[in-house]
């Protein structure tokens, strides 16, 4: 099995250090690395945004090859993102909106992830939050 | 490449933006702020062939973008967009529905 780790912080710019561990991850075909970046970004920026406090402010990215499988792996502990995510559907149909106020559309990132990865599975747990995606 | 350049340019009647490196949730305010500001003024479009990764929070700028040329009556158009841009478009589920061309004439 293939795999390698990285140590994010949580904030905002961690995006650009996870983007240039899946430059450098290098098992990886350039159409899966187009792949993890993107889905794996909008998953990122949820835990950042939604998660906090999160526990040492530390996530764990992780991204591995079994047989045909690829997977990528988020670790985390936050007890606010299980509640969270308990109103978003992670694997079920749910259509982006326009939020007028902001000007922005929410709701795309998920949609995104469900359409680029086989599986998304988030499992709290008390010790530990995972968030996988099977491609 | 971390960083996002734009470059801003008027060619023949119609603002051109030549986008450099990631569009995320980190870097999308300066996209935002200055693909908002050419479809205001006029026809806009957008290069996207050096864009390395794209986010929902680009895809959404680009969505407004499409909302706002129609209210104004500019035209808009992304132009050779990179694989990942073209990745993270199809993914929406309503790729079909994003102005894409290969080349800046075809805009």
């Amino acid at each position: 099995m293939a795999e390698g780790t990285v140590l994010l912080e949580a904030k905002t710019s961690s995006i650009l250090d996870f983007e240039r561990f899946v430059d450098g991850v290098d098992f990886l075909e350039p159409g899966e690395r187009d792949r993890l970046k993107v889905a794996g970004g909008e998953i990122l920026d949820n835990i950042v945004k939604h998660a906090s406090p999160l526990y040492l402010r530390r996530i764990r990215a992780r991204a591995a090859r079994r047989g045909s499988t690829l997977m990528l792996g988020f670790y985390f502990r936050a007890p606010s993102f299980a509640s969270f995510a308990c109103g978003e559907p992670l694997s079920g149909a749910a259509e982006p909106l326009f939020d007028p106020a902001f000007r922005r559309w929410r709701g795309i990132g998920l949609v995104m992830c469900r359409n680029l990865a086989r599986k998304v599975v988030f499992r709290p747990g008390e010790m530990m939050d995972r968030i996988f995606l099977e491609f | 490449m971390t960083q996002l350049d734009i470059i801003v340019r008027n060619e023949h009647h119609r603002l051109l933006l030549s986008v450099s490196g990631p569009i995320n949730s980190y870097t999308f305010t300066d996209f935002q702020e200055k693909v908002y500001k050419a479809i205001a003024q006029m026809d806009t479009a957008v290069d996207m062939e050096h864009v390395t990764a794209l986010s929902s929070a680009g895809i959404g700028v680009i969505m407004t973008a499409m909302e706002d040329a129609e209210t104004t009556g500019h035209g808009f158009a992304i132009v050779n967009p990179s694989e990942i841009v073209r990745l993270a478009i199809e993914s929406t589920g309503f790729g079909d529905r994003f102005p894409v061309v290969k080349t800046l004439k075809q805009a």
